[in-house]
């Protein structure tokens, strides 16, 4: 190889170079700038339950007795109960604010589109299962309520106020 | 014969050196994101539906004009992502922007802002707005931990 030819090619070599100096973009898929920053993303545990009507009223009255029968009963199903949870291993709770009702009524879920009906309950002062397995899903439910009196219980009236609850399975 | 292949490459290497320092600066100018790291927490759900979207519109870029009809594109990378990202340029003074942009790990780079402009020594800005959207069936990121992106911008000709 001549001095020439090495001369030459070590100047097509620095004129690359130069040009990469020079005009940067032309070198670089023309490319003019960039930049970044994080984006951090958090999702808090949240679990949402309501129901789509706020009050039920049931009655139960000389239509609902069958004579030699003591019990009588009526049963209501408009309400719906939707809820969503992120988290894992989930269930609802049910309870009652009557602590010592003077006649029976009972809840139990109809047509789930997710979990498991832990079956029929009756509402008292204490939280009760109502539906298992409803980890991070959202989901629906009719509400069938059934309210019992005996004949011999006389007249009146229960009150309650019935709380819906998701928390660990 | 060999000082002479010795010198070629010593000023190569000077001028490749010279060639990234030189560089750097001028890419630092030509586009910026301004508002530093954010963080998007999503805390409300709907009973029966999804949680509420998240946004932020804290951020703004700021680009340079340049000798050719340019446009800006967006990635990210985000190993295990697990909720949806989305980011929009509004407020563009500069070039017309793009329809909301998806941000999923691993995937190319996506027109956010086209049709830059060329002619004058002037800066454009947008701002960035960011949207989360997640399930109640994605999860929380307490037990499955946050989502750190790392998104980029490059300015490029069109």
């Amino acid at each position: 190889m001549t001095q020439n030819r090495l001369t030459s090619r070590i100047s097509v070599g620095t004129a690359l170079v130069l040009l990469t100096v020079l005009f940067p973009p032309f070198c670089r898929a023309q490319v003019y700038g960039t930049g970044s920053h994080t984006v951090t993303i958090i999702v808090q545990p949240i679990s949402t339950i309501r129901t789509n009507i706020g009050a039920v009223n049931m009655s139960i009255t000389g239509a609902n007795a069958v004579a030699g029968v003591d019990a009588m009963s009526v049963s209501d199903q408009t309400t719906t109960l939707l809820w969503g949870t992120n988290s894992s291993l989930q269930k609802i709770v049910v309870n009652s604010s009557l602590v010592s009702p003077l006649y029976t009524l009972k809840l139990l879920a109809v047509g789930l589109t997710s979990g498991a009906a832990s079956g029929e309950v009756i509402l008292s002062g204490s939280a009760q299962d109502f539906v298992l397995n409803i980890g991070r899903t959202s989901g629906s439910c009719a509400l069938r309520y059934t309210a019992v009196a005996l004949a011999s219980q006389g007249t009146g009236s229960d009150l309650h106020a019935i709380t819906f609850t998701i928390q660990t399975q | 014969m060999k000082p002479l292949i010795s010198k070629g490459i010593r000023l190569g290497g000077i001028c490749a050196v010279l060639g990234i320092l030189a560089a750097r600066p001028a890419e630092a100018q030509a586009l910026r994101v301004n508002g530093g790291s954010i963080t998007l927490t999503m805390t409300t759900g709907v009973a029966g539906a999804t949680l509420v979207d998240v946004q932020n519109t804290t951020c703004t870029l700021r680009y340079r004009r340049q000798s050719r009809i340019s446009k800006i594109t967006v990635s990210t990378s985000c190993p295990g992502q697990k909720f949806a990202l989305r980011v929009l340029a509004t407020n563009v003074s500069d070039g017309v922007a793009a329809p909301e942009v998806t941000l999923q790990d691993g995937n190319p780079s996506i027109d956010l802002v086209t049709s830059i402009p060329t002619s004058g020594f002037r800066n454009g800005n947008c701002t960035l707005r960011y949207t989360v959207s997640a399930t109640f069936e994605d999860g929380n990121s307490t037990e499955l931990g946050n989502d750190v992106h790392s998104v980029s911008y490059t300015l490029q000709a069109q």
